[in-house]
C-alpha cells in the first residue's frame, strides 16, 4: 500500500475537484482519497457581520460516482492511498489534463496506519480492535464521522472512502 | 529639511518600486476609475450620499485651551469638521502583490497626514478621519498601481489568504468570498463590503493585471522574480543595522561602528 500526494499549484474550484475525484475513483488501485484544503465557513464567524451567511460558491455538494459529497473546503491537496504503484502514470495523466497551471506529485507516506493512544481514548479498545484498518486516522476529535467521511462503493463490491479536512 | 530623503536602499527593480511608492513626488500610474459611491459601499461605514457623522463640533467653534502646538500643526480637513475616525484594511498576496504591509505603512507615513496605520503580517489597516480616508482610499489605494483586484483584497475582518496559493482564476483565497471573478467580462466584482455584509449591487473593480505586469510593479522580493540576495546594496544596509543593534545596542562605543 502506497500513498501519493497531489499538490495542484492553484486552489481548485468545486467543479474541478468533482472531475478529479471522479477520474481518480475510476482507477482500480485507488482505495482512499483525503481532501485537504482551506475551510469555507457557512456563516461569517467574526467581526461586525457575524452570523451573516457566506454563500461561498465553492462550498457545495458534488457528485462522486453517484454519491453526494458536501465539499466544506477549497481543495488544495489530495492524499491518495493506492494498492500498488501500477497506476501512478494514470494519475499523472489525469493531473496533466485537469491542472494546466501546474502540480506536484510525490510518492510517500502521509497518513498514519497504526492506532495511537488517542484512538484508544476516543473509541475504546474493543472498537479500535474491530474497526476497519482503512478508517484509522480518518476521524479527528473535532469532526463527526458522517460529515467528514464518505464511502464511495466500487463496482466490484469494494469500498473506498474519501475524507475532507 | 537639511538632507534629501533616500526612502529605501537597493539597486534592484523591487527597491526602485518601493522608493516610488514612498516618494510623495512620484505620481503612481492610474489604472482604474472606481466611482466614489462604490468605494463608500465597499468600506461600509456610511450609505452613499449620507452626511458624515461627527464626534465633536468643528474646531473653530470649540473653546479650546491655549496650546502652541495647535498653532504649529494645521489640522486636516476632517479633523476641522470633527468627522469620525474610520478604517480601511487591505490584504496583499505574496504572489507579487503591488504593495505589502511594511511598504504600505511607510508609504502612508510619507504621503499622508493625520493617518494612523497598523501593520500585521497579513493585513494593513489605516485609520483616519472618514472624509479624508475615503479620498485616499479612492485616489491612491484603489485607483492606482498600488492595488490589483486579484492579489489585493479589501478586508476588514477574516483576512486569511495572503500566504496561500491563488485560486484557479488567479484570485487570492477569501473564506468570505467578498469578491468574485466574472468569467464573462473577466472583471473582479465585489459582492460584499469589507466585513462581509452583502452589497445590494456588485461593485466592479476592473480587470486583474497580467502576471508580467505584476512582476514588474511588485515590491516583494521573491525567488521566482527578483530574490533579496541579488540586492547587494540592500543586504549591506540590513547587515549594518543588524550589527549596530546586536553589538552596539547596549554599548554604543566607537569601536563597534568603526567598520560599519
Amino acid at each position: 500500500m502506497i500513498e501519493v500526494e497531489v499538490f495542484p499549484h492553484r486552489y481548485l474550484k468545486a467543479e474541478t475537484t468533482e472531475k478529479f475525484l471522479n477520474e481518480i475513483y475510476s482507477l482500480d488501485t485507488v482505495e482512499r482519497v483525503i481532501i485537504h484544503g482551506q475551510p469555507l465557513p457557512k456563516t461569517v464567524y467574526y467581526g461586525p457581520a457575524r452570523g451573516t451567511p457566506v454563500n461561498h460558491s465553492e462550498r457545495k455538494v458534488i457528485n462522486v460516482h453517484g454519491v453526494p459529497v458536501e465539499l466544506t473546503v477549497m481543495a488544495g491537496r489530495f492524499w491518495i492511498t493506492l494498492k500498488d504503484d501500477s497506476e501512478i502514470d494514470r494519475i499523472e495523466e489525469i493531473c496533466k489534463s485537469l491542472f494546466p497551471f501546474g502540480y506536484n506529485i510525490k510518492v510517500g507516506k502521509f497518513t498514519r496506519d497504526k492506532v495511537t493512544v488517542t484512538d484508544y481514548i476516543k473509541y475504546g479498545e474493543r472498537v479500535v480492535n474491530m474497526m476497519d484498518r482503512s478508517l484509522i486516522g480518518l476521524t479527528d476529535p473535532r469532526s463527526r464521522f458522517e460529515s467528514a467521511v464518505k464511502i464511495i462503493p466500487k463496482e466490484k463490491g469494494e469500498e473506498a472512502s474519501s475524507k475532507e479536512q | 529639511m537639511a538632507y534629501t530623503p533616500q526612502f529605501y536602499p537597493g539597486k534592484t527593480r523591487i527597491a526602485e518600486n518601493r522608493r516610488k511608492h514612498m516618494n510623495p513626488d512620484v505620481q503612481l500610474e492610474k489604472l482604474r476609475e472606481i466611482p466614489d459611491d462604490d468605494v463608500v459601499k465597499i468600506m461600509g461605514h456610511r450609505q452613499p450620499g449620507e452626511d458624515y457623522k461627527t464626534v465633536h463640533p468643528p474646531l473653530e467653534e470649540m473653546d479650546l485651551p491655549e496650546d502652541y502646538v495647535r498653532d504649529l500643526v494645521e489640522p486636516i480637513s476632517g479633523a476641522k469638521e470633527g468627522h469620525r475616525i474610520r478604517y480601511i484594511q487591505f490584504t496583499d498576496s505574496m504572489y507579487n502583490a503591488p504593495a505589502q504591509p511594511y511598504d504600505r505603512a511607510r508609504t502612508y507615513m510619507w504621503r499622508f497626514r493625520g493617518v494612523d496605520t497598523g501593520t500585521l503580517s497579513g493585513r494593513q489597516v489605516i485609520e483616519m478621519r472618514e472624509s479624508n480616508l475615503e479620498e485616499i482610499a479612492k485616489n491612491f489605494c484603489i485607483d492606482t498601481a498600488f492595488f490589483d483586484p486579484a492579489v489585493c483584497g479589501i478586508r476588514g475582518a477574516t483576512v486569511h489568504g495572503h500566504s496561500l496559493r491563488l485560486d484557479e482564476n488567479g484570485l487570492m483565497f477569501d473564506a468570505l468570498q467578498r469578491y468574485v471573478y466574472d468569467e464573462k467580462t473577466e472583471h473582479v466584482l465585489y459582492v460584499k463590503d469589507q466585513v462581509g455584509k452583502p452589497l445590494d449591487e456588485p461593485v466592479d473593480v476592473g480587470e486583474p493585471l497580467p502576471p508580467e505586469k505584476l512582476a514588474e510593479i511588485t515590491t516583494i522580493y521573491r525567488k521566482d522574480n527578483i530574490p533579496m540576495r541579488e540586492d547587494t546594496e540592500l543586504i549591506s544596509v540590513v547587515k549594518r543595522i543588524h550589527r549596530a543593534r546586536t553589538l552596539g545596542g547596549y554599548m554604543p562605543t566607537d569601536e563597534i561602528f568603526k567598520e560599519l
